[in-house]
């Protein structure tokens, strides 16, 4: 099977926000709860010894996802040709009958608009967009060049096979594809504050 | 015919004009009349656009916009507006235009056009065409942005227009061994230009970079090896105690000096203190800036011994009291240790001997006025002329009049293009001069802060709805901007309104091409100097890139300095020592670079009532005022005021309280960003937010300009970054 994945330099990342608001006009998400990709600010130290780093955060389409799994309704799918992970909204039983994909991912990636008794909605990867060759929206339209995806074993060879990066968990569990150049804070300083952005769109930080 | 609901697809291509300094080329996808998705450009090297462009079909579609004539039904500036059909409102305008020509006279009438929108058809000229015909109004002179850098450019190197770090090429900073940023962060304001990639790849490459600023900003997270907190307005005197130290410790380029400037002989003296006795040490400099000496010092000496090191000064601490002498300081340092690329500041020959624009008789207002004291020999008799007035100073101009010692009474106000009540200076004071006046005239998008003021309200479409024509003064990006749907509602493009009210105005002369056959037009006769695409090509492709000889070159690279014609400059040379400014015999304009201690900052007695700093800096989701009501940018960033924790906790105040900013121009509240990332005693209010009073006066939408004043520094600078304040928790 092939797996897609992302690659993020988080070197070159200034945390524009071009990639958030592509992906909501390309997907024509409103704005609210709902975020396919957010920008997470990692701030630390006292001033003025600072290290801030920021980073893009999307769904990593982890070779085992955990919302795959906990989904009672077979709402969400693990496309076996792409490894891409999507969600079918007709059989998703919503946030407030289930919830359970929310709390199953540590990465935030099942998104909820506003509405009562929403369906849950996620970062495809831009499935039409590669359809017509083309990249996904965070990735072409990054002014930085910081982002790229394809085949993660592609993306492993070009930029290296790397699970670390400020502001980021790997869990072993999910094995997420994705890699990294990471951001590094050479100096370990105090953790100061963490946040993501859009605010509304993440339940966990 | 039945619509099937689905049509098909096609792609518009556009360039964004949103006042960011950047053009990013946009393909706009478009269904029928309706926008649908906004893409960015895929060429190769095209600067990808920013956050707000592709927010832009949210701007398009705002249930904001406005989309029809109003007239004022309240009191000025209450907001109450009836839609009136465009012929009323036209007619409602000429007819106050003619009564203030007949009582006042001409330059009664006052324009500005500002820079949303910046490109050929739709821009000033076409407003300066309609109101020359009319038979002359008061225009102004001056940059918001960067008139410090203006000036001292001009009189340093005689440079009329390369002063905004952008126009120096991306590629500058690959070669570079040390980038000095100073007040600079492209990653914020340069969104949608290629500058901070080329950073980071300059970083990639091993540059080292330094970012002097009172913020941590988000360019000091991404590119700095070391961040230099700084004062605001100070940062003169540590360029200059710099420049002390590389003349103290002899780590000047004489050759560069003695071959390519004038006044190195008497700035030494300057910073010997030989005639002041004030010696300009790193240790004079620490206690004006804040910056250790020992940091001064080693910076100096790496600027000095690094080949090619950039000290790349931003516009934004050119915006203090006495602004132009923090560029003047900058250039001097570049100067005497020959970090500087003469090319960059040669008076670039236009690309084309014409150039697009919309043709205008000479303005009859200016005809007999003599030029402005402060002016810059090589801007032209219409900018230097005294019968204009500094574009920062319309609130003061209409308050004081002659009386005041401007040039005219100002009875008629017509803003195009901007917002200006909230992005000059002391909104409150404009206010009042808003309420003075016999009519204001706004041509907008929204019911902005300015347009709630206007007696007429004329809505303007967005770029979207009409075609332009983008043509380069120096680089080589030559574009035509399709129109990708219909204006929305009855909103008309600039072009169109000014049509509109020609004859109104009994003009029969002003014309009434279309958008395209002005368009081809121009791009036939810039066809007969430079091999263009046709029109038809040019629209379907969007932008056309000649290849032009790139001007900009390294610093101290070989050979960057070896073939140059004399400057601009009286002597031909670079001016530490400025001819120029002796011949304008202005006290606060001297002829070295000097430390001038201003009002309104640290050391200020008005310090012990308002004892924090205040600056306004750009915001990652807002050009200026442009987009803040748009709910995708919204939500990316709180409006806020920026302070360190040791201010907020000697205040009680915590992340998230709502404050008082406030000073005696005014008072703003707005929840307090608690934080790390900008010095102590130094507040930051993100400029551009809306301004929106309550009953009371006071600002609950954040806008920064309360707090400013109107004035400028003695080179005409808009002065938004000096201003004290005090914060205080808010009650209620």
């Amino acid at each position: 099977m092939k797996q897609y994945g992302i690659y993020i330099n988080q070197n070159r990342c200034t945390g524009c926000f071009a990639c958030v608001v592509a992906c909501k006009d390309w997907h024509d998400v409103p704005a609210g709860p709902a975020s396919w990709i957010r920008v997470k600010t990692v701030e630390k130290g006292r001033y003025p010894d600072l290290f801030v780093a920021f980073l893009p955060v999307l769904c990593n389409h982890c070779l085992k996802p955990a919302c795959v799994s906990v989904c009672p309704a077979d709402a969400l799918t693990k496309r076996p040709e792409d490894g891409i992970v999507t969600v079918d909204g007709e059989k998703c039983l919503g946030k407030e009958v289930c919830g359970l994909c929310l709390d199953a991912c540590p990465y935030d990636a099942p998104q909820f608009g506003p509405e009562e008794d929403v369906v849950m909605q996620k970062c495809d990867l831009c499935l039409d967009r590669w359809a017509e060759g083309k990249k996904p929206i965070c990735v072409s339209s990054c002014p930085m060049q910081a982002l790229d995806a394809g085949p993660l074993d592609e993306l492993r060879s070009k930029y290296g096979d790397c699970g670390e990066a400020e502001g980021f968990q790997y869990e072993e569990a999910l094995a997420p594809s994705i890699t990294f150049t990471p951001k590094k804070d050479i100096r370990n300083l105090v953790p100061c504050r963490v946040r993501v952005t859009p605010e509304i769109g993440s339940k966990k930080v | 015919m039945a619509n099937t609901g689905i049509e098909a697809e096609r792609i518009v291509r556009t360039l964004c004009s949103s006042h960011c300094g950047g053009a990013c080329e946009m393909k706009v996808h478009v269904r029928g009349n309706r926008i649908v998705r906004i893409e960015a450009d895929d060429k190769d090297g095209s600067p990808r656009m920013c956050a707000r462009g592709h927010a832009y079909r949210q701007r398009v579609y705002a249930p904001d916009r406005l989309l029809y004539p109003l007239k004022r039904t309240g009191e000025r500036g209450s907001g109450a507006f009836a839609r009136v059909s465009w012929d009323e409102a036209l007619e409602t305008v000429a007819a106050a235009m003619k009564r203030v020509r007949v009582d006042h006279g001409n330059a009664a009438i006052l324009h500005f056009c500002s820079m949303c929108d910046p490109h050929t058809l739709h821009h000033v000229g076409a407003f300066h065409r309609l109101l020359c015909q009319f038979g002359g109004y008061t225009a102004p002179w001056g940059y918001i942005s960067c008139e410090g850098a203006a000036f001292s450019a001009g009189v340093t190197y005689g440079a009329r227009r390369r002063f905004v770090q952008t126009d120096r090429g991306p590629e500058e900073y690959l070669d570079s061994r040390l980038i000095i940023m100073w007040s600079w962060n492209p990653a914020t304001t340069e969104l949608g230009s290629n500058i901070p990639l080329s950073l980071a790849r300059a970083k990639e490459r091993g540059a080292r970079i330094v970012c002097v600023d009172p913020r941590y900003t988000a360019s000091a997270a991404v590119f700095a090896d070391r961040w230099v907190p700084i004062r605001p307005g100070t940062d003169a005197a540590a360029l200059i105690a710099m420049a002390f130290v590389v003349v103290h410790e002899s780590l000047q380029d004489q050759a560069f000096i003695d071959a390519h400037t004038v006044g190195f002989e008497p700035y030494r003296e300057y910073l010997l203190g030989r005639k002041d006795g004030v010696v300009k040490t790193p240790e004079w400099a620490a206690a004006i800036s804040g910056v250790p000496a020992g940091t001064i010092a080693a910076l100096a000496r790496e600027f000095a011994r690094s080949k090619p090191a950039i000290l790349a000064t931003s516009i934004a601490a050119g915006r203090t009291a006495y602004g132009e002498q923090y560029h003047r300081a900058a250039a001097a340092l570049e100067a005497i240790t020959g970090n500087v690329s003469l090319q960059n500041w040669q008076h670039a020959p236009r690309r084309t001997r014409y150039q697009p624009h919309i043709p205008s008789p000479p303005n009859p207002v200016e005809a007999q006025a003599p030029p402005r004291r402060n002016s810059l020999p090589f801007r032209g008799a219409s900018v230097n002329s005294s019968a204009r007035v500094n574009v920062s100073l319309f609130a003061d101009a209409i308050l004081k009049g002659r009386a005041g010692g401007y040039p005219a009474d100002y009875k008629f106000l017509w803003l195009s293009n901007t917002n200006y009540l909230n992005q000059l200076g002391e909104i409150n004071k404009a206010c009042e001069a808003f309420r003075k006046l016999d009519f204001v005239l706004v041509t907008e998008q929204f019911m902005t802060a300015s347009a709630r003021f206007a007696d007429v309200v004329l809505p303007v479409c967005t770029f979207l709805e009409r075609s332009d024509l983008h043509a380069p003064l120096e680089g080589g990006e030559f574009g035509v901007l399709g129109k990708a749907v219909e204006p929305l509602g009855e909103s008309r493009s600039q072009l169109d309104i000014c049509k509109a009210l020609a004859p109104k105005l009994g003009i029969h002369d002003y014309g009434d091409n279309s958008d395209e056959a002005w368009i081809r037009d121009m791009l036939g006769k810039l066809s007969e100097e430079v091999g263009l695409p046709d029109y038809e090509q040019l629209k379907e492709q969007g932008v056309f890139r000649v290849g032009f000889d790139a001007p900009g070159t390294v610093p101290g690279k070989d050979g960057a300095n070896q073939v140059i014609k004399p400057l601009r400059t009286p002597s031909g040379k670079v001016e530490i020592h400025s001819e120029i400014i002796a011949g304008m015999g202005i006290p606060s304009i001297p002829t070295l670079p000097q430390h001038i201690e201003s009002w309104e900052g640290p050391s200020d007695p008005l310090a012990g009532k308002y004892p924090l700093q205040l600056i306004s800096p750009h915001f990652k989701r807002r050009a200026h005022s442009q987009f803040d009501n748009l709910p995708w940018l919204r939500e990316l960033q709180t409006q806020a005021l920026a302070m360190n924790a040791v201010d907020a906790v000697a205040r009680g105040i915590r992340h998230g309280d709502a404050v008082r900013v406030f000073n005696d121009r005014g008072e703003v509240r707005i929840p307090a960003e608690v934080t790390e990332r900008i010095m102590p005693g130094v507040v930051a209010l993100p400029q551009g937010a809306w301004f929106d009073p309550d009953e009371k006066g006071i600002d609950r939408g954040g806008s920064a300009n309360v707090l400013t004043k109107n004035v400028t520094s003695p080179a005409g600078a808009f002065v938004s970054g000096t201003a004290l304040v005090e914060v205080e928790k808010a009650v209620s």
